[in-house]
């Protein structure tokens, strides 16, 4: 005689996963879309497809229609807000801006590596930024700070972000100052301490300080004006 | 002791186990472990971190909700090993121990189900810190222990040691999974919900 209580034990609780996977697969919309979301592009991509430009068109050709299909009410329930902290290896620094259940993020270790990643909040606090590069953040907010990881291609990093009140937070400045192109980014942590990254024509170097009370910098002698980043 | 070369391909729902030769009571579940917990970290490294999956009102965020599931699972498995002391005499216990045993072990590890799947579908198998890597890989190896555990159940005449060290290897992992996860979490958080 067997004994199959043991096995039925196992069986609900593959079947449960099950459940809870494919429910996952189907409620998550943000498993199907950013996963095939080549628009990673780090401007600009979400709000297009977040606010649909048919409503236009919509109230004459269809009477029922669609009047509010409100894509993200849900979302509004992260609270806009600054993070910055330092990778778990100290080697790196991360800021994230949230606004409106979208994230910008700036991973960055002051020599040469850097990365913009953008996406999306859930409400309940979890984030999947992407970058150009195939970069990619997952983070989870819980409470004043936001823990996850990055994975830049070669290896990950860990990281935990606090919540920042100005000064600290995430800058960006852009500029051609004598036909060089010039971009740069900076977090400014909670000590104050500054780590950033100045591209001049795209050849990375350790960005000059800028003063977080402007966001005032000069460059080859040239004075910019490095300004918060939102999503 | 010689390994049947075929064994291998029909472990996972032997036909007919009843009748099964005497090494087949011990390399189903050991072949059954195997593939769970490697199954389980191979899908958790290979498929894209999604970042996040479901979370339950009342709950500021998913691992808070993760935190409590699996909270609540440890207390269950410390019923688990009461009842089980009391089964084996090494307590004393009432004539319904051994329901209560079975039904707050099937509890535990229902609760630990979706805290894994939320680990596996939004995490993934994770090596960036020692923390994070003990904790993949013992989350994997637990359900592996614990299919083990369940299909050893099945067989008759073990020896008397194996349910108990098997069983205490289950709980061990567990804890370990636990410390590595929501006592991490309770101490950079705090005790919140």
């Amino acid at each position: 005689m067997k004994r199959s209580g043991p096995l039925f034990t196992l069986l609900a609780g593959l079947l449960f996963a099950l459940v809870m996977l494919s429910l996952n697969a189907t409620t998550g919309t943000r498993g199907t879309s950013a996963g095939n979301d080549t628009s990673s592009d780090a401007v600009s991509a979400g709000p297009a497809t977040a606010s649909p430009t048919d409503p236009a068109a919509g109230p004459s050709g269809s009477p029922k229609g669609k009047p509010s299909a409100s894509p993200g009410p849900s979302r509004t329930a992260v609270p806009n807000g600054d993070y910055a902290g330092r990778t778990d290896d100290d080697s790196s620094a991360i800021a994230i801006t949230l606004r409106d259940g979208k994230a910008v993020a700036y991973f960055c270790d002051g020599r040469d590596q850097e990365s913009w990643l953008k996406g999306d909040v859930e409400a309940d606090g979890g984030m999947r930024l992407t970058g150009e590069k195939g970069e990619v953040l997952t983070g989870d907010l819980a409470g004043r700070r936001i823990t996850g990881s990055v994975d830049m291609g070669e290896r990950d990093y860990g990281f935990t972000a606090d919540r920042a009140v100005k000064p600290s937070g995430l800058y960006r400045a852009t500029a051609n100052v004598r036909g060089a192109k010039l971009d740069g980014g900076w977090i400014v942590l909670q000590d104050g301490r500054q780590v950033g990254i100045l591209r001049r024509d795209g050849k990375p170097s350790e960005a000059p300080r800028i003063d977080p009370a402007t966001g005032a910098v000069t460059v080859d002698g040239k004075r910019l004006t490095a300004r918060p980043v939102t999503p | 002791m010689t390994v049947d070369p075929n064994a291998a391909t029909q472990g996972f729902r032997p036909p007919d186990p009843a009748s099964g030769p005497g090494a087949a009571r011990y390399l189903v579940p050991a072949l059954v472990a195997g593939a769970v917990a490697v199954g389980l970290g191979v899908y958790g490294n290979t498929h894209d971190p999604q970042g996040t999956a479901f979370n339950l009102a009342g709950f500021s965020s998913t691992s808070a909700v993760k935190s409590w599931l699996a909270t609540a699972a440890i207390g269950f498995a410390v019923v688990q090993v009461v009842s089980a002391l009391m089964l084996y005499g090494r307590l004393p216990g009432p004539g319904w121990s051994g329901t209560l045993h079975r039904w707050s072990g099937r509890i535990a590890f229902l609760l630990a189900v979706p805290v894994a799947v939320h680990c596996l579908y939004a995490l993934g198998y994770q090596t960036y810190e020692p923390r994070v890597l003990w904790h993949s890989l013992l989350g994997c190896f637990f359900f592996g222990a614990f299919s083990a555990k369940m299909l050893l159940l099945r067989s008759e005449r073990l020896p008397g040691w194996l349910l108990p060290v098997v069983g205490g290897l289950v709980l061990s992992v567990l804890t370990v999974v636990w410390l590595t996860s929501a006592l991490w979490f309770f101490r950079t958080f705090g005790v919140t919900t």
